[in-house]
């Protein structure tokens, strides 16, 4: 958890921001999630800012600055030196010092969101970085992922299981893929998106609001 | 005893390329000399590095470190840390620099260093500060370490990082590497032994790697912050 203020000590005049780490396989969904949580967390009055940490190119940040839906100077980007767990676990220290700049520059924020590099379903987060983090896989890279028992599907707080509207093009039976996945995770949560058309972001703001950032 | 043990363990211990102060990052010239086709193999690297070890970190980085070091309180840390800034003309490496120095420094606040974190609140009210070597001062004191202790992390690490970025860049194998790391530290042992002197300013003269850095942010693809 990160609530050390600047010198050190327990901060008193404000609660540190949360911090939410967003990882997953390369093209399952993370950057188009993060475009869908943006709006839906600002709807909500959640003051957020964004980090990118991109392999090698500043695709995802720039694509996010410019969509306009985020004032561009909330947006962070990490370069990962071609190591994206690197970053997350066993180095997080570059993504800790963004998220602590940001909040430096902007003091009301509550929640940053960490987007990771694509990787492979080894990915976890370190919890000296992010305090909540969500693993995002999809329909189209097979409904035998959460079979795989991967780290990221099995410890992530919240496993996403994206593009949910490809099932049937893919040969997919999402229940049963949604009904392993929470077998595989002991039944931790599980949620299904589109976030091509928005589908299913509300219940993932839903449990943010509820179990990150206790607004219930 | 040929040496100190606890001193080693703690040279070790900060001079580890696994040491989580975000060297990985940090590809010093090597991405950009090489997407330049500058760069394709171990003897070219070996001279990169060498480059960097007698005309960059020897003559600024080093005499740099060494004024932090021996600087009395943090208000003359940062007079020292102002004149890297001055003395970087490259913003990409001046950025690159700080990034580098503030993701070290952070470690050592969250490690409770008390100079660490009496310097980490000026670093934080002035976005000028925060330089690599600066910082590895800093730090170097809060360790316990010797100024010649301090010396040997500050230049090592630096040849690891490069050595490492070449590797994960492809552009040599695993006991290319090894080889050299250890030309390098032959290197950097001629280097440490002689002292520079008290009133020896900081210059570098690296045109090439320079270039190399500034062009970073031209390129659509890269790995690395610098």
């Amino acid at each position: 958890m990160n609530r050390l203020s600047l010198n050190g000590t327990m901060a008193k005049s404000r609660i540190a921001a949360a911090r939410v780490g967003i990882g997953g396989p390369v093209g399952s969904g993370k950057t188009a999630l993060v475009e869908r949580l943006i709006p839906a967390l600002l709807e909500r009055g959640v003051d957020i800012a964004v980090i990118t940490n991109d392999l090698v190119t500043a695709e995802d940040a720039e694509r996010i600055r410019r969509s306009g839906l985020i004032d561009p100077a909330r947006v962070s980007a990490v370069e990962a030196g071609a190591c994206p767990h690197t970053v997350i676990r066993e180095d997080p220290t570059l993504n800790i010092e963004a998220a602590d700049e940001l909040e430096r520059r902007f003091p009301g924020v509550e929640l940053i969101l960490l987007e990771s590099g694509g990787d492979n379903l080894a990915s976890t987060f370190s919890r000296d970085l992010t305090d909540f983090w969500m693993f995002v896989i999809d329909v189209a890279g097979g409904d035998d992922i959460p079979r795989k028992r991967g780290p990221g599907v099995i410890r992530a707080d919240l496993l996403v299981i994206n593009k949910v509207d490809l099932a049937p093009h893919v040969g997919v039976n999402i229940e049963r893929m949604r009904q392993e996945a929470l077998a595989v995770r002991g039944n931790r949560p599980v949620l299904l998106t589109n976030c091509r058309r928005g589908e299913g972001i509300d219940a993932i703001v839903d449990l943010l609001e509820r179990e990150v950032l206790f607004r219930t | 005893m040929l040496f100190d043990r606890s001193q080693a363990l703690a040279l070790l211990q900060l001079g580890d390329s696994a040491y989580p102060a975000g060297g990985f990052a940090f590809s010093w010239g090597i991405e950009g000399l090489a997407a330049d086709g500058m760069l394709a193999n171990r003897n070219e690297l070996d001279r990169v590095i060498a480059d960097q070890l007698t005309r960059r970190w020897a003559t600024m980085d080093r005499i740099l470190l060494r004024k932090a070091f021996q600087a009395m309180d943090c208000k003359a840390i940062a007079e020292v840390d102002r004149l890297t800034e001055a003395g970087t003309p490259s913003a990409e490496m001046r950025d690159g620099s700080r990034r580098a120095g503030r993701a070290l420094l952070g470690v050592w606040v969250k490690l409770e260093g008390p100079l660490s974190i009496a310097y980490r609140d000026r670093v934080s009210a002035d976005a000028r500060l925060g330089h690599l070597p600066i910082a590895q001062a800093v730090v170097g004191r809060d360790a316990g370490f010797s100024l010649d202790a301090a010396e040997l992390v500050s230049g090592w690490t630096l040849v690891t990082g490069l050595v490492s970025a070449a590797v994960r860049l492809g552009i040599i194998g695993h006991i290319e590497a090894q080889q050299s790391q250890a030309a390098a530290r032959g290197l950097l042992g001629e280097l440490l032994a002689d002292t520079p002197g008290a009133d020896a300013l900081p210059a570098s003269f690296t045109p090439f790697i320079d270039i190399a850095i500034s062009r970073g942010p031209l390129r659509h693809v890269r790995m690395f912050t610098t």
